[in-house]
């Protein structure tokens, strides 16, 4: 599949502090890329250089096959942004803002740029500086889509936003992608991403972590399971097997985790009397922290 | 479960906060307040010591003998109405000694700076911070908002009166290193006088912006405060002018303490009580409306409204024209009505001119020669070029700072995303400013043209010339946008003001201090010429328009090789 964006070892500095080092991103056309980690990670860094607005100290990004740095009012031409903090001109009216930056770009539909400003509950007569953050927010999400963009790249654009709003912005990110487009999300809501993404980058201290599906990333996890025994715990018999760890033991319950296939376990279990049997399947969440605690860097090629 | 209401945590580990931190820095509201005043405490000392020190260095030696003084006292008494007041203090004590010199040209001068700064200061020391969010994390600290309030007064007011020591000092040291003659000493309790007098002044000035910035916002406090100490000041100047003015003048302190002039020996203390009275009050009310009234809650006031056309929506040039244009408008309308009022006043100075004996008129030659004073275009090239120098150029730095916010709000970003490359916006929101300027510039020359008229006098040239204010404006644009371009946008409206700064100091300092021709040609207003005149100086007309030209290039050029600022 074509790769919309793609970096080469991408690095910023800023000075002596960190910016992104060695950040190799591939995404492909038609998906929805999450792109994870916390505050200061590098995500908007790294988002800034794709867009050319900051330079790299080395290395490149590619979007639509274009170098950044090379030509980047064609790849500007087909985007939609939206940053993680912006201000827009207070003497403008909402619509106002819309209309102006419909005009930088050109080939906007009235009925899509109308429907866009009713799905996401705006109210375009004010004036810009009156809106809360939210309405503030949604302003900027319509600039980023009137013009049906060839790829989104949005910087934490759910920031603010009510959840009602959110909903709409969920609909309106799947209408991109059954529409083909493709979509770069960047959030530390891991809800959110499990939510709308095919793909996850997890970003930290500047490096990728790891690249993979949604699913994948749940595959990856370990299982939390408890076992309720009629008698005494059976420690020894659990300790050892295949794929379980932290082993521990309280009254009549037996706590592991488990990672893998859960045969070995039920076996075991099933030679005694057994009360209860709980498996929690693990949260994206759960899976970022853990990941967020590697060291190593794992990133699977698409 | 049982709650634990009312039970007292242990006692952990915690932070002590200095004395000294409490006093300046970050240990108290106070502290930090004064912490961040520091720079305009340099800026501002800086300011008002030069203004006097380089007004007592340009009188001790201009008039260093007997004779010269008096054809100066000579001088002024015949100066017609409408000059009478042109510094502000139409009724100068003891013109025969240096401080009453000094008191008569820049002792209105310093207290409408300094009355500036502390509207500046008070009008955004709570509001600036209610806009951005700050002021919120504060108010949920144990402190209850009038001990906010009071700590920020206390810190202007302890700025203030770092400023007005140094003036006190350097008043001093004015009449005891330039005086020439008995009496020019400025005795230990004229200086301080002085200060406290300015000091007043200024506080009467910053109080009104420090009462309205709860209830009407920052922007329009400080319109509303302005308008008054100005006002005020042309008002109780121009009295004797227009007739009209004289009922306002009594409510204006100018005219309540118009007695005490210290610098020339003559005191009135007790007329600074009903000053610091009005400030007083306003203080109180200005601490009372930001606690009782919602945070960041401000009523707007209706200014001119331009038309939606007027927004400029259709690109990068015309959406920098648009956002510029109401501040545009106001400059260019504000300097025209003075360059009118100067204008129209030709004639009357042409009279008086003509009364006058013939040593004062050979004095007055001397001093500007080339000039037909007579002439509408004459008189405002004594009275008004100057000063629309320094007007002009405090407008282009508002206007330059505008353009920077662009990139240092966040907008660029935005901006930049749609295809539209950075040399491109560069170039047109550049010219945008330079538009901007254009339609200041044509204000003022229309302004400048009709006050020229209704004398019958030429109104053709004076406006030419008003073009040179617009040239000069251009240059002083091209400046700040480089710096914003190559460096930092947050700096290029703030390089526009030392600019001007630095060359009205030089124009001023120069010939004072006799220092040599090359320190004054450093100055851009130098190599103007006498444009209200006809005389264009085509050398500095060239040099504006390559700043211009190439500000704006240099500026696009920086923008593309460098990151944009988040």
């Amino acid at each position: 599949m074509t790769a919309i964006i793609k970096t080469d070892k991408l690095t910023k500095s800023y000075g002596s502090h960190r910016g992104i080092v060695d950040v190799d991103l591939e995404v492909l056309k038609g998906e929805v890329f999450g792109f994870l980690g916390p505050n200061g990670a590098g995500k908007t860094t790294t988002i800034r250089t794709i867009l050319d607005l900051i330079r790299p100290t080395s290395g490149r990004a590619f979007v639509f096959g274009i170098e950044s740095s090379a030509d980047p009012v064609a790849i500007h031409r087909r985007i939609g942004y939206i940053p993680g903090e912006f201000t827009l001109y207070d003497r403008l009216t909402g619509g106002q803002t819309i209309k102006y930056f419909a005009n930088l770009r050109g080939n906007v539909d009235p009925a899509y740029q109308a429907d866009l400003i009713k799905r996401l509950d705006v109210d375009p007569s004010r004036r810009f500086k009156e809106y809360s953050k939210g309405n503030k927010q949604k302003i900027g999400l319509v600039i980023a889509l009137q013009h049906r963009p060839d790829l989104l790249i949005l910087d934490e654009p759910t920031s603010g936003l009510d959840p009602l709003v959110q909903q709409s912005f969920y609909s309106l990110v799947r209408d991109a992608k059954g529409e083909g487009r493709t979509v770069f999300l960047s959030s530390h809501i891991l809800g959110e991403v499990e939510r709308t993404c095919d793909r996850v980058a997890i970003i930290r201290d500047g490096r990728l972590v790891k690249v993979d599906t949604v699913d994948a990333f749940r595959d990856l996890a370990h299982h939390e399971v408890e076992l309720r025994f009629a008698g005494p715990v059976p420690t020894a018999d659990f300790q050892g097997l295949a794929g379980v760890t932290e082993v521990a033991a309280e009254d009549h319950v037996l706590r592991m985790r488990v990672s893998g296939p859960m045969t070995a376990v039920v076996r075991a279990a099933a030679r005694y009397e057994l009360l209860d049997f709980v498996s929690r399947e693990p949260s994206l969440e759960q899976t970022f922290l853990t990941q967020y605690g590697q060291e190593t860097t794992q990133v699977q090629k698409p | 479960m049982t709650a634990e209401l009312g039970r007292t945590a242990p006692r952990a580990t915690t932070t002590s906060t200095p004395l000294l931190s409490r006093i300046y820095g970050l240990g108290s509201v106070y502290g930090k307040t004064l912490r961040d005043s520091r720079l305009a405490i340099v800026i501002m000392s800086g300011l008002l010591s030069s203004l006097v020190l380089a007004a007592g260095a340009d009188y001790g030696k201009t008039y260093a003998t007997a004779q010269a003084r008096a054809g100066f006292v000579n001088l002024v008494h015949h100066f017609p109405a409408v000059l009478a007041g042109i510094y502000g203090d139409p009724f100068p004590a003891h013109l025969e000694r240096l401080g009453g010199m000094i008191s008569f040209k820049d002792a209105a001068s310093a207290a409408v700076i300094c009355g500036f700064w502390s509207i500046l200061a008070l009008s955004s020391t709570l509001a600036t911070e209610a806009r951005r969010g700050s002021l919120e994390f504060v108010l949920v600290t144990p402190l209850g908002p009038r001990v906010i309030a009071l700590e920020k007064l206390a810190a202007h007011l302890t700025s203030l009166a770092i400023v007005l020591a140094v003036l006190a000092a350097a008043s001093w040291l004015a009449g005891a290193a330039f005086g020439t003659l008995p009496g020019d000493e400025i005795t230990a309790e004229a200086a301080i006088g002085f200060s406290l007098w300015v000091g007043v002044m200024a506080l009467a000035s910053g109080s009104i912006a420090f009462a309205l910035a709860p209830l009407i916002g920052r922007n329009s406090a400080r319109g509303v405060a302005g308008a008054v100490t100005v006002g005020g000041m042309l008002v109780y100047g121009y009295q004797a002018a227009v007739p009209a003015f004289s009922f306002w003048a009594n409510a204006t302190w100018f005219d309540w303490t118009s007695q005490n002039q210290p610098l020339a020996g003559q005191f009135d203390w007790t007329s600074l009580v009903p000053v610091a009275l009005f400030a007083l009050i306003l203080f109180a009310v200005g601490v009372e409306a930001f606690a009782r009234r919602d945070l960041g809650e401000t009523t707007a006031i209706p200014w001119l409204t331009f038309p939606a056309a007027t927004l400029g929506l259709g690109g990068p040039l015309s959406r920098s024209l648009g956002e510029r244009l109401p501040l545009a408008v106001a400059w260019g309308a504000g300097i025209g009505v003075f360059g009118m009022g100067l204008g129209a006043a030709a004639s009357s100075f042409g009279g008086t001119l003509a009364d006058l004996s013939p040593e004062s008129v050979k004095l007055f030659n001397s001093l500007f020669p080339k000039i037909d004073l007579t002439t509408a275009a004459g008189f405002l090239q004594l009275a008004f070029v100057q000063l629309g120098f320094i007007f002009v150029g405090f407008g282009v730095a508002t206007l330059v700072s505008g353009w920077a916010s662009d990139e240092s709000s966040g907008r660029l970003e935005m901006l930049l995303a749609a295809p539209l490359a950075r040399m491109r916006w560069a170039i047109s929101s550049g010219l945008g400013v330079m538009a901007a300027i254009g339609v200041m510039t044509a204000l003022i020359a229309l302004g400048v043209g009709i006050g020229a008229a209704a004398v019958g006098s030429d109104a053709v040239t004076p406006m030419l010339g008003t073009l040179v204010l617009g040239l000069y404006a251009a240059a002083l644009a091209g400046v700040g946008l480089a710096v914003g371009g190559l460096w930092r946008p947050s700096i290029a409206g703030e390089a526009v003001a030392a600019v001007v700064i630095v060359t009205f100091l030089i124009d001023l300092i120069t010939p004072a201090l006799k220092l040599p021709d090359w320190v004054h040609e450093l100055a851009l207003t130098a190599h103007m010429g006498q444009p209200m005149i006809g005389s264009w100086d085509w050398a500095g007309i060239a040099t504006c328009l390559a700043l211009a030209i190439g500000g704006l290039g240099l500026s696009s050029w920086g923008l593309s090789r460098r990151d944009v600022a988040a």
